[in-house]
């Protein structure tokens, strides 16, 4: 590594003007249209892609990752206060940051958030910039027998999302699944479950589903409690926010979840065709099995927080690896990337390093600016966004509501995804009502699609032999960690209710 | 079976399984309509059908669940606490849920000839009237001012096009600025 050119490079995007304005200016825009439900990183960086044209490519790489690593963040901001996440890789975030919120401690939750979505966003940039042509070696390895592995492996997790009953939560993760399959079929075209409906063809649109799911669900069980007495119209946080970072004690307590979040979001962020949706999710439940206190986990502690952010931003680091070293883009943003590389007459790929190397560190140095950029952006914020929270409940859930179905409706343009969105806001409400957990259909929406063309397009490749999958030793290796997951989620349930069961009787007992 | 079980969770459990079965079956009869493809070596409808049965199984066992479950339930037991009813008529804030997921379907009809704003401020101010916000000024302004904001956002910032119905004209004044 030439550690002079690095350093340079650094120098050169951290002390350009324009580099951070243009950074600066990306990283609010993707706070704040990542706040917005149905609103993502990658429809930010599109529409603000003409805006680059005529910039150098550093300032407009700038604008572009602050808009991704800004989106990242602002995803969180709408989980925590309103139970809408505002982008996919924000789904995860809800399990336990909009407890917290509810527990009157929103502020905390998002500075959680804020700084874990930077410390992520770091370690992705770090190991970016150390081991990229090694991971994107390792990634690049992987065909449809691994990718079908890699689903298998993600959907392992269900089990520790699936809350006190497995059996509901494998419900709802097959059911997820089984909406995936709505629409043409990926590999031959032919129509299913769409009962002659021309909208139904493309399939379900994965964020109306995701808004109905879990914002109209949280207005329709709202309005319920506060009109059968259940809940005070009042607003619930009264929480004054004093520090805009989180605090020593609370930074000692979800460092390991920083940590080790960034790095899955890295590696998971790395493969393409894999993203922050997956790796929230492998990150959630990784730390939670490892945690000493399992039972916790959903109850609205930071660990969660701090898992799910860092790993989500830690795939913007990730998806960057591909997407340099082999001209391959690791997810829909890079994608887009990649095209503005293209237009300043860049190609990215293996030659990059040899023949463009101070603009690879450049990038590098680029997404690093970014990440600062968001915390900057974030600490600015927390005070402001915090204040949703302290609107009056029955102010707060209608503006909720048509904010909800307007971002179902920009999607695609379309009524008929507003009602999807209505259509799972009244499924989300009734699994609510009866304790089947929502995160499962998530999870198996985003991997669904993924696990069923690599299962056929494998299928096809061997003859309808899934026993060749035993010639892949990274399926194999991802499946055997999938079995690893699944048992140790299940002694981990064990030990949960366990748990549960003694500090009841303990309550009794006191009683 | 006395009254107490069927208000408990585990029957609401035992019930939302037979419900679950019903909807499998339907699906699977659902599933046969769907056309095969010459020389596939997984039809289009194999893995929908995979997912069916992976639903079947682990409903079948909550439905075990539950009847071991209502046979030998303490008093204690989590299960055994009371379940959340869909009796509209009883339950005022299920009648009031209901009332809102209607509104949300009026809200979807309405939404291309009325225009967001139009269908947005009736929806948002009779669900706060619904909740309890009465006084007029709050509650008209909200209602009026938030879809309109989200509008402008939406069509100046985000260049998404919104059906504006009667209110077609703001959208000229606004082009016009």
């Amino acid at each position: 590594m030439d550690w002079s050119l690095l350093f340079s490079s650094y120098a050169d995007v951290f002390l350009s003007p324009t580099v951070l304005l243009m950074t600066l200016l990306g990283a609010v825009g993707g706070v704040l249209l990542g706040a917005i439900p149905g609103m993502t990183a990658t429809m930010g960086v599109a529409l603000l892609i003409p805006f680059s044209f005529g910039m150098d490519l550093i300032p407009s790489v700038g604008l572009l990752l602050g808009i991704y690593c800004g989106g990242m963040y602002g995803g969180s901001i709408s989980a925590i206060l309103i139970h809408a996440p505002g982008t996919p890789s924000a789904a995860a975030t809800l399990l336990d940051g909009y407890p917290m919120a509810q527990h009157g401690e929103a502020g905390k939750a998002l500075s959680v958030a804020m700084f874990s979505s930077f410390c992520g966003g770091v370690i992705g940039a770090l190991i970016m910039t150390f081991l990229s042509p090694l991971v994107a070696k390792v990634a690049m390895k992987f065909t449809s027998a691994e990718m079908l592995m890699l689903a298998i492996f993600g959907l392992s997790v269900i089990i520790s999302i699936s809350g006190k009953s497995i059996a509901k939560g494998l419900i709802s993760a097959f059911f997820g699944m089984l909406l995936c399959t709505v629409g043409l079929d990926p590999t031959y075209s032919k129509q299913r479950f769409t009962f002659g409906i021309t909208s139904l063809k493309g399939g379900l649109s994965f964020i109306p589903v995701l808004i109905g799911l879990f914002a109209v669900a949280e207005v329709i069980a709202g309005v319920e409690r506060i009109v059968a007495g259940k809940e005070s119209a009042q607003a619930k946080s009264t929480e004054k926010i004093t520090r805009v970072l989180p605090d020593g004690k609370t930074i000692g307590q979800i460092w390991p979840n920083i940590l080790s979040g960034g790095i899955i979001g890295t590696f998971i962020g790395a493969i393409p065709g894999a993203g922050g949706d997956i790796a929230v999710f492998v990150s959630y439940a990784f730390n939670k099995g490892a945690s000493k206190h399992p039972e916790k986990w959903g109850t609205g502690i930071p660990n969660g927080v701090a898992a799910t952010e860092s790993a989500n931003n830690g795939c913007s680091g990730g998806a960057m690896i591909p997407l340099l070293s082999l001209g391959v883009p690791g997810d829909s943003v890079t994608a887009i990337l990649l095209g503005a590389f293209i237009m300043k007459g860049i190609q990215p790929g293996p030659m990059m390093y040899v023949s463009e190397l101070p603009t690879v560190y450049k990038v590098f140095a680029a997404l690093m600016l970014a990440n600062l950029a968001m915390l900057l952006v974030g600490c600015a914020g927390v005070r402001i966004f915090a204040k949703i929270v302290s609107l009056e409940k029955r102010m707060l859930y209608p503006i909720i509501l048509v904010v909800s179905l307007l971002g179902a409706f920009s999607i695609n343009k379309n009524v008929f995804d507003i009602g999807i969105c209505v259509f799972f806001g009244v499924i989300g409400w009734l699994m609510n009502k009866y304790e089947f957990p929502l995160s499962p259909i998530l999870l198996a929406l985003i991997l669904g699609p993924m696990c069923e063309q690599n299962f056929v397009r494998f299928m096809d490749l061997n003859h309808g032999n899934f026993a060749e999958i035993l010639h892949y030793p990274i399926a194999v290796g991802f499946f055997i960690v999938a079995v690893g997951v699944i048992i140790f989620s299940l002694l981990n349930q064990r030990k949960i209710n366990r748990r549960e069961a003694e500090a009841l009787a303990q309550a009794k007992a006191q009683e | 079976m006395d009254l107490k079980k069927t208000q408990t969770k585990a029957f609401s459990n035992l019930i939302a399984s037979l419900v679950l079965l019903a909807f499998e079956v339907w699906v699977w009869i659902q599933s046969g309509t769907i056309k095969t493809a010459k020389n596939a070596a997984v039809q289009p409808a194999t893995f929908p059908r995979i997912m069916i049965i992976g639903m079947g199984i682990f409903t079948v066992i909550l439905l075990i669940q539950s009847i071991i479950k209502l046979g030998s339930m303490k008093p204690d037991d989590p299960l055994a606490a009371r379940a959340e009813t869909l009796n509209f008529i009883r339950d005022k804030g299920v009648r009031a849920a209901l009332i809102t997921i209607l509104l949300c379907c009026a809200y979807v009809y309405f939404f291309k000839s009325l225009g967001y704003v139009i269908v947005s401020f009736l929806l948002s101010g009779i669900i706060m009237w619904m909740i309890g916000l009465r006084k007029p000024v709050p509650l008209i302004l909200i209602s009026a001012l938030v879809p309109l904001g989200m509008w402008l956002i939406f069509y100046k910032l985000l260049k998404v096009n919104i059906p504006m119905g009667p209110l077609q004209f703001l959208r000229d004044l606004v082009d016009k600025i």
